[in-house]
């Protein structure tokens, strides 16, 4: 019995290896090269990263559907080769595949089954309205389309009110409308307490959800942290001025021009030097129309994240 | 580890199911168990006894040749067996030395003996009040060669004179008596006596040695060889070849006579490729037989024994398939192996069959030795009997 | 056990939305009705004076019906027995490696079920499958001839539930196949392999004379011993539909052994399924 409190992980990994090894072959495909990793309970974590970096094989881990060549990995306190634990974990598949012929009730009902919950038709149907399938109960998933089907999955994922949900892509192939709705049920379960781990190319869609992002890269975990801290930018500020402004003046006073017209940066480490600098562009006749932090997007961190790994990589290589 | 703790015990539970699974369906078919492969002792070197049968019969040293410069002393000649010296010298040459003494003495014998005393060993009987040798004490080795016979044994009480004394003959060598073409009584076995002009030579050696041949030249050389006047090459057996009930060459010529009609092709394939054969047959409990074929051109003697080996295959599934018993399990021991330019063909037949085929002996001899009995028994008695018939 | 018979169900659900399955059933019963109509056999005081199939006579003499019909019933069940094997092959051959497809396998894989509740539920909803095509095709030859000849024998449902027996053997192989390549192809095959070597198994003590004496003829018994029986278990089936002695000594032994087989085989599939990365 694996006591669980407050401050245990949701998944925690160490110096987690995964090496893909095939008949015939000596060496094998290394897809994960010691990840190490602490989701925390209760947050909506983001594992973003380039195609190849060993995402999919890291959510398969956490699942017990690959086995890890070395390392460890412990979810909600316990191994994911229990079935106990994996009975409180909710998963969407990248690309599930749905039976055709089958109604969604009854495949809910089987997942339910299968998942050794009593049979709650009730619970199903209200499950199919959450995600937004109330219209489409009677019909059968082969007529349905491609966001539909990732809806119903989610619904799956839900069956049981798992303390712990993984999914791998859950907005694919759903319109923007469509997309927002599930932000809402997400975001809904972040606030039950439902811990949530995330996969996801769409990086926008990763941003407004999650509070956590983990950046994954040829296998290793390169950056680490709370959303926030990874798009804030360090001591850069953009100022946009007035049109009319001098641009040498502005640059004495320690502006740079950047590409929007009147847009500048300027860096200052604190508030005093950020003030001090104002006034002198002030004093240079420039009128400030708007100020704000250069923040980046988090694709800019990522490939920012990426490419100085690769930089790295290549040194060392060298 | 715990995954790998089951997987063990998943493995180690498939493999109890497979045993549980073999042992329930063989004893649900039904299956006899398989019985114990027949161990059938070929022939293939010598034995222990072979070898001291071998020193046992070195009896003959011949006398030291003197050296042309006289002084030196010459080694003492080492002892011989006189039959293996009276055998024909040289390649190409057949034979065949038969093991009379130790045969008899063998199960195989025991049955071949009721077959020879079908008749309650009156015949027997006859042979040996007439020639004073009993064939089944006194006889050792038979010999057959090209040329003819040779036997040898004990044949101090041999009545040569009365057997042959209708012939010439002459003293031949320092212990041989020569034999030559003559007329020979025979009795027929319904009473009438004939004669037969015999053109064979028969010479006798120290009691010891009975060569039969062709002509008196023939016999004659055959004693020269065995009083150390013949030529110098090995003879046609060697001594590490005795081994056996049966053994010896024969030349290709020979076997191939052997061979049935039906099997002409073979013959000439044997003729083309062969150089000659060694056999050698034991018959101490099943009776084997082990013959390798020798030739000059290592290909085509291989070829040979693939063809062989094939045709024994489809002879040994033919007769599976058709049910004939007795030739299945005399080709389920046939075997033939490849050796560089030469190969072995090892065949056997379990004793058993032998016995089965010659059990017909066996009962005729018992009623005929009753029937013998029963007729001696009432002229002692003086009172008629019926003849009780014995199993 | 919950979780077995959860797959099974999933099994059978996915089956009865195939098609194949659908075309099967429709052909048996063309094929029972073309039985149906197309012999006729006239029982005449018991006695079965001639039969036609087709508008040809089949037989001459007058025999009684049972007699007369035993070389018919045996060759039914040897029909039923093999062609209900090599059809199961052909039919099943996809189920496993389908279950196994990505996007499946992962969601399956992760839900709170152990591996092999997984082969053993796709095993279970198989054989149910069998069994029940099995129950159907041969109720139907045993009413058919029932009614064509007033004579009613249980042979081809007893052969059919041998055939499912020996089927059990050759799916668990087909399944375990799956484990280790994800091919209906593969699968299909190792199937084919298994029911020839169970066909030579069950002659294998005459078989094996044709070998060599040596260590041929000993591995070839040694490999012989642990296959399936199943061509003994297809002469058993055809002895009891003619109505004539059995020649194994038991066959309720044989059928456990063979079923054991299959058991054995599913329990590779066990082992390897558990170590094996999706």
């Amino acid at each position: 019995m694996v006591t669980v409190t407050a401050s245990t992980p949701a998944i925690e990994v160490t110096n987690l290896r995964k090496t893909y090894n095939r008949a015939f072959r000596k060496t094998g495909n290394i897809a994960l090269r010691g990840m190490d990793l602490s989701v925390p309970r209760g947050s909506a974590f983001g594992l973003i990263g380039p195609n190849g970096a060993g995402k999919t094989t890291f959510i398969k881990s956490i699942l017990g559907i690959v086995q890890p060549t070395e390392g460890t990995v412990r979810v909600l306190g316990g191994s994911p080769e229990d079935a106990r634990i994996r009975a409180r974990i909710g998963y969407l598949p990248e690309r599930l595949h749905l039976p055709g012929s089958w109604t969604p009730t009854a495949f809910l009902a089987t997942v339910g089954r299968l998942k050794g919950l009593p049979p709650d038709a009730a619970g199903h149907l209200s499950l199919l309205e959450r995600v937004g399938l109330a219209d489409a109960v009677g019909r059968k998933i082969g007529g349905y389309s491609k966001g539909m089907r990732q809806r119903l999955g989610l619904a799956a994922a839900l069956i049981g009110k798992p303390e712990l949900l993984v999914l791998d892509e859950p907005t694919d192939g759903i319109d923007p409308m469509g997309r927002m709705e599930v932000r809402r049920i997400l975001q809904e379960e972040v606030r039950r307490g439902t811990t949530l781990f995330l996969n996801s190319h769409l990086l926008a869609e990763t941003e407004r959800v999650c509070d956590r992002v983990a950046i994954l890269a040829d296998g290793r975990v390169v950056r680490e942290g709370k959303l926030e801290d990874l798009v804030r930018g360090e001591s850069r500020w953009v100022a946009r001025f007035a049109p009319g402004v001098s641009v040498d003046a502005l640059g004495s006073a320690g502006f740079v021009p950047a590409r929007a017209d009147g847009v500048f940066h300027v860096e200052a480490p604190d508030a005093t030097a950020l003030n001090a600098a104002l006034d002198r562009a002030r004093a240079a006749g420039a009128l400030l129309v708007e100020l704000r932090r250069d923040g980046m997007d988090l694709e800019a961190v990522l490939l920012g994240t990426v490419s100085a790994q690769a930089m790295r990589a290549a040194e060392v290589a060298a | 580890m715990e995954k790998r703790q089951k997987r063990r015990v998943w493995l180690v539970m498939a493999a109890l199911l497979f045993v549980a699974a073999a042992v329930l369906m063989f004893a649900g078919q039904g299956e006899e168990p398989a019985p114990p492969p027949l161990e059938v002792e070929f022939p293939r070197r010598m034995r222990q006894p072979d070898r001291e049968r071998a020193e046992r019969r070195r009896t003959q040293v011949l006398p030291t040749p003197v050296s042309a410069d006289s002084g030196t002393v010459a080694e003492r000649p080492r002892p011989r067996d006189p039959l293996l010296a009276a055998l024909p010298r040289g390649e190409g040459k057949t034979a065949v030395i038969i093991e009379a003494n130790a045969l008899r003495h063998s199960p195989i014998g025991g049955l071949l003996m009721d077959c020879l005393m079908r008749d309650g060993g009156k015949q027997l009987k006859e042979f040996r009040e007439k020639s004073g040798v009993d064939p089944l004490q006194d006889l050792d080795r038979l010999v057959i060669t090209d040329e003819g016979m040779m036997l040898s044994g004990n044949f101090e009480n041999a009545r040569f004179k009365e057997l042959l004394g209708e012939r010439v003959s002459a003293d031949y060598g320092e212990g041989a008596r020569v034999y030559e073409a003559g007329e020979n009584s025979v009795t027929r076995p319904d009473g009438t006596t004939v004669k037969r002009r015999d053109t064979s030579a028969i010479a006798t050696w120290n009691n010891q040695l009975l060569v039969v041949g062709k002509s008196p030249d023939e016999v004659k050389a055959a004693i020269d060889r065995v009083e150390g006047r013949g030529p110098d090459e090995p003879p046609a057996i060697s001594e590490s070849s005795t081994y056996g009930e049966m053994y010896g060459v024969l030349s290709v010529e020979m076997l191939s006579r052997l061979i049935p009609p039906e099997q002409a092709a073979l013959a000439q394939r044997l003729r083309d490729v062969a150089k000659n054969v060694e056999l050698h047959l034991d018959a101490s409990s099943d009776v084997a037989l082990v013959a390798e074929v020798r030739g000059p051109s290592a290909d085509d003697v291989t070829d040979l024994g693939k063809s062989l080996g094939a045709a024994l295959s489809l002879a040994r599934i033919k007769a599976q398939a058709g049910e004939d018993k007795d030739l299945a399990q005399l080709l389920d021991f046939a075997k033939v192996k490849p050796d560089g330019d030469s190969f072995t063909l090892e065949m056997a037949v379990p004793l058993e069959v032998i016995r089965e085929r010659l059990a017909i002996c066996r009962e005729n001899r018992q009623d005929a030795e009753a029937a013998l009995e029963a007729k001696e028994a009432p002229r002692e008695a003086g009172v008629e009997q019926a003849p009780v018939p014995v199993r | 056990m919950s979780p077995v018979l959860g797959i099974a169900g999933y099994v059978l659900r996915e089956a009865a939305s195939r098609k194949f399955i659908m075309a099967f059933m429709v052909g048996l019963t063309l094929v029972l009705a073309v039985v149906a109509l197309g012999m006729r056999i006239d029982v005449i005081d018991g006695a079965l004076a001639a039969s036609r199939l087709f508008g040809q006579e089949v037989r001459a003499t007058i025999q009684s019906v049972d007699v007369a019909l035993r070389p018919v019933y045996q060759a039914s069940a040897f029909i039923v027995f093999y062609g209900g094997i090599l059809f199961g092959i052909v039919a099943c051959s996809d189920f496993a490696p389908s279950l196994m497809s990505p996007g499946r396998i992962e969601h399956l894989l992760a839900l709170p079920i152990q591996r092999w509740h997984l082969l053993a539920g796709t095993f279970l909803g198989v054989m149910t499958l069998a069994l029940g095509g099995t129950l159907y095709g041969t109720t139907g030859l045993v009413l058919i001839f029932g009614v064509k000849t007033g004579y009613w024998t249980v042979g081809p449902l007893v052969a059919g539930l041998m055939a499912c027996v020996g089927f059990a053997a050759v799916y668990a192989v087909m399944l375990t196949m799956a484990t280790l390549v994800r091919s209906a192809a593969l699968c299909a095959a190792a199937g084919f392999a298994v029911l020839v070597g169970g066909i030579i198994a069950g002659h294998r003590q005459d078989i094996a004379k044709a070998f060599e004496e040596g260590v041929s003829r000993s591995l070839f018994q040694a490999v012989t011993l642990v296959l399936p029986r199943l061509s003994a278990l297809a002469e058993a089936a055809g002895d009891m539909a003619a109505s004539l002695p059995l020649e194994v000594r038991s066959l309720g032994t044989l059928l456990v052994g063979v079923f054991v087989f299959g058991l054995g085989a599913l329990v590779v599939g066990f082992w390897r399924f558990e170590g094996k990365d999706y």
